[in-house]
This record gives structure tokens, C-alpha cells and sequence, in this order.
């Protein structure tokens, strides 16, 4: 095969992956495009431009209270989840005993089972037990989901954590305590970072968990999609615009953060 | 070492605990319970009647369980064009794209932080009447756009774009487990470029084909936002039936049976393919 | 030589603005052990991988058998490669891996069967071993799996990446010798790269040294040996005694930091930068500054005992010295002790200082 078939097939390559890009960015594109219309109704080519429906978004305190349901679910559940993780992923990937494979297989279990199924059977659950729905067990609910997610990016990181660094410091004299918070804490640090990057994030977007959960309590997406279903109004993808805009302002934060963490870890030595 | 004093004396055990609990009182209890109800007779809302069969038996006559054989096929359908969609930017991913490949990864990684519901709905804007493609066309070419929205395919189409990155990632995983020096190792030893796919690079990138496929399949299966948004209740999918029996319909039993049937399915799929794996290798090869 | 097999003419590959291999003149003939040698980063595996055709020459000429091949890819090539990962298919038997290039080629299942079992055979791999999955081989049998799988289909040069570099000491002395001997039985051209010197002179016919690059030197083992052309050269040959020097008249060198002249073959002076080599061996021990042509007074610092031989460090001032001598040879020296080393001029090489 010459140089020439080889090139073209990694421009179809190249090709390809710009349309599928574009693909995955158009909705959240006409979303945005969407949010920026002045008329009531959503007409394409837009005619006239305007951000009354922002300042109307903003200003509404349905909208604020909305908004404060998901932060509280989201941070609750990083919170949670990181800790469960963290001792979690060592479970995982650091220690070896009797009954790690089966549990690794087990922790898997959550992240391959149907959210919706698994927010219905939470449901019926929480119903059987007597509990009044609330952003409380919508908190469970994304736990049962997360923590395993948190626990298997976390695991990731664990299993480059070279063992022998906990013996040093027992060696040079750290207690068990001391080794934890000098050497295991801070070398897993980043792993505990992108774990809870992800906790936070899932749980601010999750839909088919929350739609059965959180009882009269209600979160963004679940609040979205009922508007959605009820018939178009431009408030839709302004929040829309807004709760996706806040999703990537924490990654990208985060991100930044996590590259000043380490450039500063870098610095120091 | 494993007596029953020294239950908790590996520390790898006394680490698992807390998740163990918390899966055992929200994951397993839950689906137990599940199980339960759907042996209760239709209607009630107690564990304590005399268990029956009445749930299972009315699925089958009254051709409920067409809503799973929808769910079912749509995510057979949803699996293989990802498959085809993704492997080749996942191969670009892994072997052509070089040190664009961080931020091309990231890219593909945003969508996720998005709630799907909004990201369905823009493609609602997208298709309806009115909306960017039948706009443009109609203002380009004066062409007007037939009805894509609230069919078949575009539930189809909205599976298949929501789950995306689920067979992305894990294939681009898979491909990044190849060696470069197998690769060249075949070659070298007289092998075409198709053959090189065939024999070494795709037999040994399966662990992260089969993960992809079986994660996007249960989603897919599991799938409730793209019937409702996208669909227009043209297609009921199983998730919507169960859903039905648990709220508006107040069948508990039902929708505990409906609920059993497609965890059933999801769970033979997972634990066949689960067995196959040893995480340790695939994880933590670094 | 034989016949050249394969000639690199000014072959030079650029990675930005690093050139990788530069300017590499070199004739293989056929049938001869052919090894380079150069430390990480020498350019050896970079070379090495333009001439099985996994990387093109930025310029210059590649040729096999007088036929240019710069742009041949490698599965077209009649030649193969040993990898240093060995890259043996996880996915396939023993059987399956050394078959691989016959089933490429289409042949017949029963052909490929029994060209398996001979090289099986050959190579003193158990006959059981034919449906054996490869990842269950210890690690001198996976070596011979793919070494195996290379000859399969009778490829006319066969080239290895350092494919012994990860394998303990004493199966690695094994595995070397076997290497020579399957060249025997064979007959091939081998061009094999290492990092080390002395794994290239138990098997090469011809060594050819490289250093950033550039092809430095191209010998026999012997030659190599006993006279390298610069100092990189010598002391990459192992443990010696480099003294930077001067010239100093017909027939001898003068050490500015020792002080001190020593005589050298008149021959060999020359006026550029130079470096007296003398291998520790060829160092003794004297009872009398008489007892040879060039001698030093030192103190006798340490000694490491090499099995069969025993090696001593003498300090000069500040310069150590190696002095070597056999086991049973007598020798009464303790440590501390002021002693008196020495070696006569056909010992000791002049090389150029770089």
C-alpha cells in the first residue's frame, strides 16, 4: 500500500471524527441559538435577537429555589460519595483479600443497570419503607448510582499508587495514621479530585434517578423536562443554556484547579 | 487468617464495608423488594398476600411485553451503529490524531455534563417545524422537510446520540490496550493493513468493544428521556410502561413484574459478560 | 565479506531538527552476524527500524540485494523482525503465532502444521507446546517462539530489537549462544542491536558501534577490542585505563596531570587530541620501575574480586587506576600499601580523545 492510501484513509479518518463532533454539539448549539430569541415561539432563521427571557430566567425565584435543590443535592452527594469512594477504590485496587474480584464485579453492578428502572424500583422501595420523598432520598438515589462511578475513576489512580511508599513511611517511623495523611491522602489526591469533579456533575444533571426520587422537591432537569412536555417556551433553553453553562464552569475550574495543584506540587519540590 | 474474629482484620475488607452498605440498603434491598412485588397480586401495596403468578401471566396475554421487545431491538440497533460510528474516531483517538487527541477527548467528554434531557430537546428544536434544519432548508432551497420528529427513528436517533460517549471511551480504551509493536509485528511479518485489523488489532481491542456495547446496551435498554422527548409516545418502551404502573396506574405488582423481565435480561447480559474480564488487568494497565 | 546483502548509503532519518541516525554508510553480507552496538538514544533501534521498513529514511538509499527498498513497507519485505516486547499475539496458541505470516500468505493448514512443528523442533520447544496459549511460555520459551515465528517463512535477513535486553543474566548467556548457533544452522543474515558490547562479541561476526547517530566504528569483535578508533569506543568495551595525553617527541606521550612520559609504538602519534588507552588486564603489578617500559607509583586502594580474576583500584594522585590479574597468579599487595604498576607500549593504544 503507497503513502498516498495511507494519508487518505487517516483524512476520512480525521473527517469523520470533525462530523461526529459536530454531531454531539449541535443540540446544546441550537439550544444556545434558541435561548438568544426575542419572539415567544422558536422560528428558524431567528429575526429578531434578545435576552429578555435571561433577565426574565434570573430573576425568577421558582427558578432560584430550583437552582438551590440541585446544589444541594449535587454537593450532599459529592460529599458522600467521595468518602465511600476513596475507602472504596482502595477496597478495589489497593488491598488484596479474599473476595475482592467478586466485589469489584459487585461494585460494577449500579453503573450497568437502567437508571430509570433503578430510580423505580428506589421509588417503590423508599415507599415500602414508609419515607416522604425529598431531595433527601433523591440524595440516595444518586448515591446508589455515583459512588460506584467515584469509586471506579478513583480506582483508576489507586492502582498506580505504588504500595512500597505507605512501607517507607511506616519505615521511617509514620503511625498508621500519619503515613495516611502524608503519603496515601496526597498522593491519591488527584484521583480524589476527578472523582469528586465527577460526583458533582452527574448528580447536577441527572434526569431519570431524580424523576422518581425527589417527591415534590424538584431539580433542574426534572423541572425542565416538564416544561419541555408542556408545550415550548423560551424559558426552556435559556435555564437549559444557564444549567449547562454552570456544568462547565465547575469542569473547567476544576480542571485549571487540578493543573495549578499540580504545577504548584512541582514548584515546591 | 479469615476466622470469624479476624473477619475485618484485612484492611481491604474493612475499606469495602461502607460502599457494602450503602449498595446493600439501596441497590439490592430495593430490587429484592422488586422481586417481591411482582409476585403480589396486581394492585396491592403490601408484601404480606399470598404470592402468584397473576402479574407474569398478564404481560403475556395482553401484549405488554411488546413494549420490551421495542427496548429491546432499539438497543440492539442503538449498539451496532455506535459501534460503526465510533470505532473509527476511537481508532483516530488512539493512532492518528497524536497530541490532539487530549483535547478531542475532552470535547467529546463536555456533552456528558449536560442533563440529556436538554440535549434531546435541542435536537427537538432541531427537527420540529420551524426549527434550524427544516428552516434552513426551506430557506435555502424552499424545500420542506417531512416529519422526522416523534417516529421510530427518532428515538432511535436519540439513543444513539445520547450514548455516544459510552461506546466511545471504552473503545478508545480498548484500541490504547494494542501494542504499537504488535501492530508492527504483524505487518512485518507479511501481514496487509486489513489484516492487521483483523487478526491482531480488533481481536485484541474486544474487552473494550464488548464493555462498550454492554454499557450502551443497558442504558439503552433502560432508556426513558429519548421515548418521552423525542418520540412523542409513538413508541412505548418498557422504562415507560413501568413507569405507567408505578405512578398513574398505582399496579405496583405490575410494574414490579415488568421491572423483573427487564432486569432479568440486563443482569444474564452483564454477568455473562462481567465473568470474562479480570478488572485488575484492564484498569490497571497502565 | 560475502556478497552485500543489504547497503545503507548516507541513510539519515530527522525527527524535527534531530536527526536520529546521520549519515550511515554500511554494507551487510550475506549470511554474517551483523550487530550494532551504542548506548540509549544512539539511534541503533531507529535504524534498525528503517531497515525492516517501519520507518523511511528522511534521505539516502536503503538497498536489498542492489534494490533500492527505501519505500517498500515492511509486510512486503523479505525480512523480519524480533521485537524487544517480543510482541508475541496474546490471542493465539504457540502454533498459531509461529504460523502466523504462513496464514497471511494463504497457506495450506497442513503445511503451516508441520513447518510449525520443525521449527518447534528446532528450537527445543516441547511438541506440546503446539496448542499451548502463548501467555502460559516462560520467558526463554516465549524467545523462542518468536524467534520461531520470524523464520517461519524463511525471510532472507532476519533483524532483532535487543529481544534478550529484559532476561535474567545466566538464561540470557543460554539464550545467546543458541541465537549463534540457529544462525549456524540457518545460515541467515542477522543484524541484531544492544546496549551491550559484550553480548554483541559472543555472537557477531562484525560489530559497528554507534554514538548520536553516526556509525563510529565498524569491525570485527577483535578489532573492536583490541583497536578502537576513539575513546567512546574503548571505553564502552567495559573497564579501562584512559590517560589523556599529549605528544612528545618520536615514540612518546606526555600526561600533563600525571606528569609523567610514557612510551608508545612510534607509529601511532599523532598530533590531534589523543588518549592513552590501557586495558586493566594488560596492567601489572612490578618489584622494580625496571620490570617494564612505562611505570607509575600508587597506593593500592581496594580490590574486587571478578570470579576468575581479581581487579585492583591504584590511586596515582588523583587518578584511579584498574589493574587486573588472574586468580591464581601470586601477588602479596594489602591495601594501603604503596606498589608500583607498569605496562609496556604494544599494550596500550593511542585513541582519538572523544
Amino acid at each position: 500500500m503507497s503513502d498516498s492510501n495511507y494519508s487518505v484513509r487517516h483524512i476520512l479518518i480525521g473527517v469523520w471524527t470533525a462530523a461526529v463532533l459536530m454531531f454531539v454539539f449541535l443540540p446544546s448549539a441550537t439550544i444556545l441559538i434558541a435561548s438568544m430569541t426575542a419572539s415567544r415561539y422558536f422560528q428558524f432563521p431567528i429575526t429578531a435577537f434578545g435576552f429578555d427571557w435571561w433577565s426574565k430566567t434570573f430573576n425568577s425565584l421558582e427558578v432560584r429555589s430550583l437552582a438551590y435543590t440541585s446544589l444541594s443535592i449535587a454537593v450532599v452527594v459529592t460529599l458522600i460519595a467521595v468518602v465511600l469512594g476513596f475507602f472504596g477504590a482502595l477496597a478495589f485496587a489497593r488491598y488484596d483479600w479474599r473476595g475482592r474480584k467478586l466485589y469489584q464485579k459487585f461494585i460494577l453492578l449500579p453503573i450497568f443497570f437502567p437508571q430509570s428502572v433503578l430510580g423505580l424500583a428506589l421509588l417503590l422501595w423508599f415507599n415500602a419503607l414508609g419515607f416522604t420523598l425529598s431531595w433527601k432520598t433523591a440524595v440516595l438515589a444518586h448515591l446508589v448510582w455515583i459512588a460506584p462511578v467515584v469509586t471506579l475513576v478513583m480506582a483508576i489512580q489507586v492502582y498506580s499508587f505504588d504500595p512500597s511508599l505507605e512501607e517507607a513511611a511506616t519505615d521511617l517511623g509514620a503511625s498508621r495514621w500519619q503515613t495516611f495523611r502524608e503519603v496515601t491522602l496526597p498522593v491519591l489526591m488527584p484521583g480524589i479530585f476527578s472523582g469528586s469533579l465527577f460526583a458533582f456533575l452527574l448528580s447536577w444533571g441527572n434526569f431519570p434517578l431524580s424523576l422518581f426520587t425527589t417527591g415534590a422537591d424538584n431539580t433542574l432537569p426534572k423541572y425542565l423536562y416538564a416544561k419541555m412536555v408542556a408545550g415550548y417556551t423560551p424559558g426552556v433553553p435559556v435555564l437549559g443554556t444557564i444549567s449547562t453553562a454552570a456544568a462547565a464552569i465547575v469542569l473547567f475550574g476544576g480542571y485549571l484547579a487540578m493543573l495549578l495543584l499540580t504545577r504548584n506540587r512541582k514548584a515546591a519540590l | 487468617m479469615s476466622g470469624d474474629s479476624s473477619f475485618l482484620a484485612q484492611p481491604g475488607r474493612r475499606a469495602a464495608i461502607p460502599i457494602m452498605v450503602l449498595l446493600l440498603l439501596g441497590f439490592v434491598a430495593p430490587l429484592l423488594a422488586v422481586v417481591g412485588f411482582s409476585f403480589m397480586p396486581p394492585r396491592t401495596f403490601g408484601l404480606w398476600h399470598e404470592p402468584s403468578l397473576e402479574n407474569y401471566e398478564r404481560i403475556f396475554s395482553d401484549n405488554t411485553y411488546v413494549s420490551l421487545l421495542w427496548s429491546l431491538g432499539l438497543a440492539s440497533l442503538t449498539v451496532v451503529l455506535l459501534a460503526l460510528i465510533c470505532y473509527p474516531v476511537a481508532y483516530g483517538l488512539v493512532r492518528v490524531f497524536g497530541r490532539w487527541s487530549t483535547a478531542l477527548t475532552l470535547l467529546f467528554t463536555i456533552p456528558l455534563i449536560v442533563s440529556e434531557n436538554i440535549r434531546l430537546y435541542g435536537w427537538v428544536l432541531f427537527f420540529i417545524k420551524g426549527g434550524v434544519l427544516p428552516g434552513t432548508l426551506k430557506a435555502l432551497f424552499g424545500v420542506e422537510m417531512g416529519d422526522f420528529l416523534f417516529t421510530p427513528a427518532a428515538v432511535l436517533f436519540g439513543m444513539v446520540y445520547v450514548y455516544l460517549p459510552f461506546m466511545l471511551f471504552p473503545m478508545t480504551l480498548g484500541i490504547a490496550m494494542v501494542p504499537n509493536q504488535m501492530r508492527e509485528a504483524a505487518r512485518d511479518l507479511g501481514a496487509s493493513r486489513w489484516q492487521v485489523f483483523r487478526e491482531v488489532e480488533l481481536p485484541l481491542s474486544t474487552p473494550g468493544l464488548m464493555i462498550g456495547s454492554l454499557l450502551t446496551f443497558v442504558l439503552a435498554v433502560g432508556a426513558i428521556a429519548e421515548a418521552k422527548v423525542l418520540g412523542g409516545q409513538r413508541i412505548i418502551p418498557i422504562t415507560h410502561d413501568i413507569e405507567i404502573a408505578f405512578t398513574y396506574a398505582q399496579n405496583w405488582p405490575l410494574g414490579a413484574a415488568l421491572a423483573v423481565l427487564l432486569m432479568l435480561v440486563v443482569s444474564v447480559l452483564v454477568l455473562t459478560v462481567l465473568k470474562r474480564f479480570d478488572l485488575d488487568q484492564i484498569l490497571g494497565k497502565r | 565479506m560475502s556478497k552485500p546483502i543489504l547497503q545503507l548509503k548516507n541513510v539519515r532519518k530527522a525527527f524535527g531538527t534531530l536527526a536520529a541516525v546521520d549519515d550511515v554508510n554500511l554494507s551487510i553480507g550475506e549470511g554474517e552476524f551483523f550487530t550494532i552496538v551504542g548506548p540509549s538514544g544512539s539511534g541503533k533501534t531507529t535504524l534498525i527500524r528503517m531497515l525492516a521498513g517501519m520507518e523511511k529514511p528522511t534521505s539516502g538509499d536503503i538497498l536489498l540485494h542492489d534494490k533500492r527498498i527505501n519505500d517498500t513497507p515492511a509486510n512486503e519485505r523479505p525480512t523480519c523482525m524480533v521485537f524487544q516486547s517480543l510482541a508475541l499475539f496474546p490471542h493465539r496458541t504457540v502454533g498459531q503465532n509461529i504460523e502466523f505470516a504462513l496464514k497471511i500468505r494463504n497457506v495450506d493448514p497442513a503445511v503451516r502444521e508441520k513447518r510449525a512443528r520443525e521449527l518447534m523442533q528446532q528450537l527445543h520447544l516441547p511438541a506440546d507446546y503446539y496448542s499451548k496459549n502463548v501467555t502460559l511460555c516462560s520467558g526463554g520459551e516465549r524467545q523462542r517462539v518468536a524467534l520461531a515465528r520470524a523464520l517461519a517463512f524463511d525471510p532472507q535477513i532476519l533483524f532483532f530489537d535487543e529481544p534478550l535486553s529484559a532476561i535474567d543474566y545466566k538464561l540470557r548467556k543460554t539464550l545467546e549462544k543458541e541465537l549463534k548457533d540457529i544462525h549456524r544452522e540457518t545460515g541467515k543474515t542477522f543484524v541484531y542491536i544492544t546496549h551491550s558490547l559484550e553480548e554483541a562479541m559472543v555472537m557477531s561476526d562484525r560489530i559497528g558501534v554507534m554514538r548520536r547517530g553516526k556509525l563510529i566504528q565498524v569491525g570485527s569483535p577483535n578489532e573492536i577490542y583490541s583497536t578502537p578508533r576513539s575513546r567512546f569506543v574503548s571505553e564502552f568495551m567495559g573497564d579501562v585505563n584512559v590517560i589523556p595525553v599529549e605528544a612528545n617527541g618520536a615514540g612518546s606521550v606526555r600526561s600533563q596531570s600525571l606528569g609523567a612520559s610514557f612510551k608508545v609504538l612510534a607509529n601511532s602519534v599523532e598530533a590531534k587530541a589523543q588518549c592513552l588507552v590501557v586495558r586493566p588486564e594488560f596492567l601489572r603489578f612490578l618489584d622494580t620501575p625496571a620490570d617494564a617500559q612505562n611505570s607509575l607509583r600508587g597506593i593500592l586502594y581496594n580490590e574486587y574480586a571478578l570470579g576468575s580474576r581479581i581487579q585492583y583500584q591504584v590511586r596515582v594522585g588523583e587518578k584511579v587506576f584498574l589493574v587486573e590479574k588472574l586468580r591464581q597468579q601470586p601477588f602479596k599487595g594489602k591495601l594501603d600499601d604503596e606498589v608500583l604498576i607498569g605496562w609496556d607500549p604494544e599494550n596500550a593504544i593511542l585513541v582519538a580523545d572523544e
